[in-house]
């Protein structure tokens, strides 16, 4: 048997809308274009800050950066110091700021059915997640550093803790609006109490949501050089005392960045990408994670 | 308001029913949705109930196990007589009810967690089982709603990924598993193909050896099929309640005879 290979001539019914056809087709090339150049330039801007981090802050990348602290020009110092006081005040202020913002978006979520107090929280809390960084740290400044009469790593975490609970508030009452009225619903019915409803149902079926709302909030403080600035200041020396001033990787890029020492500023580039790498790593391993637990969203 | 007809020549009236609604109303607010409803739910039988859209079927089957609690401006008079006490009662522990009388919803609600954990969630609520006798548990509810070959070489696979019918008689399974003595479904298969649905129609007329049951269902075919007894509703009131035979083949109410043919709902 052949096969026949030649269609039949085609029929006049694909000639339908001429010119105006033609012109969508043009109209959505040309979007499709304009669509595609926007995003390269994206692509492009972010690469490139990549790029310069990569290859700026690598050159200063020793093992001395991680053994070592910050010295004096042409000493040949590390970030050690600068490395565990980052690690320090941001793993700190996510240990508060987790469980406090988990519960405050609990409370918005699932308690809020007296309007009042529940709009009060949410206003305040929402208010927060846009308040300048440079003032949480003035406030702490009034309220921790004045009265102690001293720069802390204390201060430094409490202003970044202050930073990520809104954050977290906010992701943690939104992923729990999404559990589906019905999954509340068939737990209540198989006769769960409420507290069980929620920590064993709800947070559970929000928990890849609120995951990625403490990475941004992580990521977010990681990052913050003005709060610190006025609480925990920066130190040259090794210190993880919370009762002393600390050092952190955005004050020593701020500081050393400017200074007029090569490898002072060769630092400042290292600590940016120390800073980078740690935020994409959190990222990945998070990810990692989620989808290893079966609750990817 | 029409008089309710029912029918007391089955016999099995008179015997005690496992559920007994006296003179129910219930609000919304203030929409009135339910008129004095009176209503038995015999032992071990299938009780469907049918009625268009809004008519307070759904309605009904929440006031029994005080799902309407969980909303505030929802309420309820009168008495829903179960085990010798009105559950509409306060004080009563809603928990303990909600264990004994189970429910299944229209849409499959499984839980984020594994199969296995699906079923145990309900358990650990109310039971402290050692591991051995919660492994049994589990296996026996799946055994029973006949979804045991298909998952018992991915118990701790997420219930997510099972399909639609799957996740249903997963859900069955979990209510079973706190061994309730009423299951109340709301539409279980609406949301499910023909096969899937073919087979939780199987599935009811085994549970009801040992359990009563009251369906809510938009299908009537489905009604005729599982429901020993079937009520009809109508714009908050009980139109007519009867053996699914006779309310099928010679309804009394005129409503009734209208809505089973077709000419509204």
């Amino acid at each position: 048997m052949s096969v026949q290979k030649t269609l039949p001539e085609a029929g006049r019914g694909w000639q339908r809308g001429g010119a105006q056809a033609m012109r969508r087709r043009l109209v959505e090339r040309l979007v499709s274009m304009l669509c595609n150049i926007a995003t390269v330039i994206v692509l492009f801007v972010l690469f490139s800050i990549l790029w310069t981090l990569v290859t700026r802050g690598a050159a200063g990348l020793s093992l001395n950066t991680f053994l070592h602290s910050t010295g004096a020009p042409g000493s040949g110092g590390g970030l050690a110091n600068a490395i565990a006081g980052s690690c320090e005040q941001t793993g700190l202020a996510a240990l508060i700021g987790t469980p406090v913002g988990m519960m405050t978006g609990i409370y918005l979520s699932e308690f809020g059915q007296d309007g009042r107090v529940v709009q009060l929280v949410r206003f305040v809390s929402d208010m927060l997640l846009s308040v300048p960084s440079i003032l949480v740290g003035l406030f702490i400044y009034l309220i921790v550093v004045e009265p102690a009469g001293h720069f802390s790593g204390m201060a430094g975490t409490l202003s970044l803790a202050v930073l990520f609970i809104p954050i977290v508030v906010r992701t943690t009452e939104d992923m729990l609006r999404l559990v589906p009225r019905a999954m509340r619903e068939a737990a209540y019915a198989l006769g769960a109490p409420g507290w069980r409803v929620i920590l064993g149902v709800c947070l559970r079926a929000a928990r890849g949501g609120i995951m990625t709302g403490i990475l941004l909030a992580l990521a977010r403080i990681s990052g913050e050089t003005a709060p610190l600035l006025f609480t925990s200041l920066g130190n040259l020396n090794w210190s993880t005392s919370l009762g002393a001033p600390m050092a952190s990787l955005p004050v020593t890029i701020y500081q050393y960045a400017g200074s007029a020492y090569d490898d002072w500023v060769q630092m400042a580039w290292t600590s940016a990408l120390l800073i980078t790498v740690a935020v994409l790593a959190t990222n990945i391993l998070a990810r990692w994670w989620l989808t290893r637990n079966g609750s990817a969203q | 308001m029409n008089k309710i007809i029912m029918d007391n020549s089955m016999g099995q009236n008179t015997a005690v029913p496992a559920l007994a609604i006296r003179d129910l109303d219930f609000w919304y607010g203030e929409n009135h949705a339910l008129k004095s409803i009176s209503l038995d739910f015999p032992t071990r039988q299938v009780t469907g109930m049918i009625g268009p859209s809004g008519c307070g079927k759904s309605t009904l089957l929440r006031c029994l196990n005080r799902m309407y609690d969980l909303y505030p401006g929802q309420r309820a008079t009168g008495e829903v007589v179960f085990d010798g006490r009105n559950i509409l009662a306060p004080g009563l522990d809603v928990n303990v009810l909600r264990s004994r009388i189970g429910m299944v919803f229209q849409k499959p609600t499984p839980f984020p967690m594994s199969i296995y954990d699906n079923i145990a969630f309900g358990v650990r609520l109310h039971e402290r089982l050692p591991r051995a006798d919660m492994d049994q548990r589990v296996e026996s509810v799946l055994r029973r709603v006949a979804l045991w070959p298909e998952v018992k070489d991915r118990l701790n696979a997420s219930a997510a990924a099972l399909s639609g019918g799957q996740q249903q008689r997963l859900c069955i399974a979990r209510t079973i598993a706190t061994r309730p003595e009423i299951i109340l479904l709301d539409e279980p298969t609406s949301a499910l193909d023909p096969i899937s649905t073919a087979r939780i129609e199987e599935l009811l007329d085994e549970l009801k050896q040992e359990f009563s049951i009251a369906i809510v269902t938009h299908n009537l075919q489905q009604a005729a099929r599982c429901a020993d007894r079937v009520a009809f509703f109508y714009m908050g009131e009980l139109v007519e309640v009867d053996t699914a035979d006779r309310m099928f083949t010679a309804p009394h109410a005129k409503r009734t005879q209208d809505y089973i043919t077709g000419r509204f709902g």
